[in-house]
């Protein structure tokens, strides 16, 4: 029995493979405070993966060009180590597993979706690492208990609940019918439940009720439903592909409703790829550039988009600018702590109260950021439709147009 | 046979000391074991009986969720812990912890097994590519519909129960590497002696020429449900530990994951060599090594790498890593070979 040999051999040669690839960095090495994340840059969430990932990196550049952080009278700089979780949330907590055991990171940042951040939670909790993340909505993310986690986004069941107080209003103050259709994922299903409640609270009724797979290619079956009866309100949310596949079917299909309430249309960037066929599309947003927040790195939302226009060569998505803002949490929460303690730069964040270009940022006990309303924005074309753009139409606060309602028909259009 | 015992002890001592070793890449190793014994299993029906199946991904998410289920079940009401926005939080103690997983894991290997043997039946009678279609609808299927089911989370996923507080932050690791090391033991010891009686001698004969089995009298469709009944047994207790080890599960991305679990089962046997006892286990160590590696150092780039390897098999070793080498040293593999044999072969090519 040679082979034996041969598979001992092969042992060893593992174990000593796996003995010289220990890499070991430490949360700050020298003058670098090192994050980690797991991101997803392949995958269904690639795109809005890598618009976190921008948003991260503007943030980074711009923190370190302006002085950095100073924590004990010495200035430090940030850097972040990420991996590809390709959109799964088995990969997604074993990177973070390997990210603080084999890469000794301390401090993290979230992935990209609530699902991700659902299976990174219990992770960095169990080595108490404080977790700023800016892309998990999920409200089960925030009634776990969980003490590392920070999030600078709102709720996802807040998302477009205001878009059916805002349909009943049109309607007279009169209970509407809702169509709705969601993507069998931990955010969608958030934004399910806003809804649902929403409907109880206006006695709205809910007359269809679809669940869409995961990689959305297709959901004729829901429009086609939404043809014969006709709701009121249409609620759709899946992410971009989501939002794209809506649009790319309701133009095909010629479908008529009078409010079409999203998720993720400037993630998608709907108005650019899709011009006037977008237009009146309501969308929720955590963030849009003409709101009037201010900070001294990005100064405010319009300097925002124009720099990361300069640099990425698009108009930045609000998950962006929501990643962009978690560094400036962070940042300020290390000065605060004037520490790199775990356990004091958490308590550090658990106080934080602060505005940025973003919005303001003030953490609930369960980690949501409580300071910060969502914004509808409806898509808006010129007249001959070669140029469309978002605009805030609600609250009324920042609205800076008048929501068109009801949608005009195809046929007029 | 000497031989034999030193290297399944040096086998065990590695095994044992393993998390020891390398503390820091426990989960890896954790996540190791599964993958061999998902390769071991799929082997029984790919390797040694000729069918290949995308199914086995079914019994693997099955055991993943009862597991977690049970767990919780046992001691809080199920579906208030996986209500949708999630507003109640349980804690277990660690009694209930390990209780509740001890149970899981019955539960997540004994209701497969018994999935596998009714599926079995009805679709066992499948030759070729129409079974392995339709083993690949199951998985499919089976991942749509956990996904409606809110007392499993449904779209929302299901949080595990979170690792007890018992003092130390190794322990978890070192608990679930341990647990699916036995399972790969057990695997292991199983799949050997099966495959030193007359049942592999008949998966064999099905798969050499099944309609030629019958004729000999063997009740070929008992064996191939037997055989699937053992594998969905190991298939389900690794799902289990997976959900565990993850703490997260997903309906179609964590635990019906036929796209990446599904498939890397197969390629690691066949990378292995699929029909040998080794071929697994060999195959999974080199895949997940291999996988490990480009996901550091070729960020984005590990699919592709993927692919490649895949090329790089189908071509090269076609027989997987074991058949290249049984091929280029038979005596190590306890052939005798006649040297004018091999001078007769060398001249034919």
């Amino acid at each position: 029995m040679k082979i034996n040999k041969i598979i001992l051999s092969f042992i060893s040669a593992l174990a000593l493979l796996l003995s010289t690839s220990v890499t070991s960095f430490a949360k700050v090495v020298g003058d670098k405070i090192i994050l980690g994340s797991a991101i997803s840059l392949t995958g269904k969430y690639s795109s809005n993966g890598v618009h976190t990932q921008n948003g991260y990196n503007m943030a980074v550049d711009r923190i370190n060009s302006m002085g950095g952080v100073k924590v004990g009278g010495k200035t430090y700089k940030f850097e972040i180590i990420y991996y590809d979780d390709e959109s799964n949330p088995k990969r997604a907590a074993q990177l973070a597993e390997r990210l603080i055991s084999q890469d000794g990171v301390e401090f993290m940042l979230g992935p990209y979706s609530s699902g991700l951040t659902k299976a990174i939670a219990p992770v960095t909790e169990k080595y108490g690492v404080p977790m700023v993340e800016a892309n998990g909505a999920s409200r089960s993310l925030f009634t776990k208990g969980y003490k590392y986690l920070f999030a600078v986004l709102a709720p996802a069941n807040l998302y477009l609940d205001v878009a059916i107080d805002l349909a009943v209003e049109k309607n007279g103050g009169k209970p509407v019918k809702i169509a709705q259709a969601f993507e069998q994922d931990a955010f969608s299903q958030d934004v399910r439940l806003g809804i649902l409640e929403a409907a109880e609270r206006t006695g709205s009724k809910i007359i269809i009720d679809d669940k869409l797979p995961k990689e959305l290619n297709d959901m004729a079956a829901t429009l086609a439903k939404v043809k014969a009866v006709k709701p009121d309100v249409l609620v759709v949310s899946g992410h971009t592909k989501g939002a794209l596949t809506a649009i790319r079917q309701i133009a095909e299909m010629k479908v008529d409703v009078p409010m079409l309430a999203m998720t993720h249309c400037d993630a998608a960037k709907l108005s650019k790829q899709h011009g006037k066929n977008s237009e009146y599309a309501l969308c929720a947003s955590q963030w849009h550039k003409t709101l009037t927040y201010k900070d001294k790195f990005f100064g405010d939302g319009m300097k925002y988009a124009a720099d990361f226009e300069k640099e990425f060569k698009y108009d930045p998505p609000y998950q962006a600018a929501e990643s962009s803002a978690a560094l400036l949490v962070f940042k300020d929460a290390f000065e605060r702590a004037n520490s790199f303690d775990k356990k004091k730069v958490r308590d550090a964040l658990a106080a934080t109260n602060m505005q940025t270009f973003y919005g303001n940022i003030k953490f609930a006990p369960g980690g949501q950021n409580v300071d910060k309303p969502m914004v509808l924005f409806q898509v808006m074309c010129n007249a001959d439709g070669s140029k469309c753009e978002n605009k805030v139409v609600a609250p009324t606060k920042w609205a800076s147009a008048k929501l068109i309602h009801p949608i005009p028909s195809w046929s007029e259009r | 046979m000497n031989k034999n015992i030193i290297l399944y002890a040096a086998l065990l001592i590695f095994g044992l000391a393993a998390p020891f070793i390398f503390p820091a890449f426990k989960v890896q190793l954790s996540i190791l074991c599964v993958l061999i014994v998902l390769a071991l299993t799929w082997n029984i029906q790919g390797g040694e009986m000729g069918y290949n199946t995308f199914g086995n991904i079914l019994f693997y998410g099955l055991g993943m969720y009862l597991c977690a289920s049970v767990q919780v079940g046992m001691f809080f009401p199920l579906a208030e812990w996986t209500e949708s926005g999630g507003e109640k939080t349980f804690v277990h103690t660690p009694t209930q912890f390990f209780q509740g997983m001890a149970m899981g894991l019955i539960v997540a290997a004994v209701i497969p097994t018994i999935v596998a043997g009714l599926i079995g039946y009805s679709i066992l009678g499948l030759r070729g590519h129409y079974f392995a279609i339709c083993t690949l609808g199951l998985g499919v299927a089976a991942g749509e519909i956990s996904g409606g089911i809110e007392i499993i989370g449904a779209g929302q996923g299901f949080t595990t129960p979170p690792f007890p507080d018992v003092g130390s932050l190794e322990a978890r690791g070192e608990f679930f590497y341990f647990l699916s090391f036995m399972a790969v033991v057990l695997t292991f010891i199983t799949v050997k002696s099966i495959y030193s009686t007359r049942f592999k001698l008949i998966l064999n004969a099905i798969r050499d020429n099944e309609d030629k089995a019958e004729a000999m009298g063997i009740q070929t469709m008992k064996y191939k449900i037997i055989g699937w009944m053992i594998s969905a047994f190991f298939c389900g207790l690794a799902g289990g530990i997976m959900g565990g080890l993850v703490g997260y599960i997903d309906s179609t991305d964590v635990a019906f994951d036929g796209r990446e679990m599904g498939v890397f089962m197969v390629l690691m046997a066949i990378l292995g060599g699929k029909g040998t006892l080794w071929g697994p286990v060999i195959g999974a160590t080199v895949f997940h090594i291999f996988k490990e590696g480009f996901w550091t150092f070729f960020l984005g780039w590990q699919y592709v790498a993927l692919g490649v390897l895949i090329v790089v098999i189908v071509i090269y070793f076609p027989e997987g890593i074991m058949g290249w080498l049984r091929e280029k040293y038979p005596e190590r593999f306890g052939e005798v070979v006649d040297e004018a044999d091999r001078k007769a072969q060398v001249e034919l090519k």
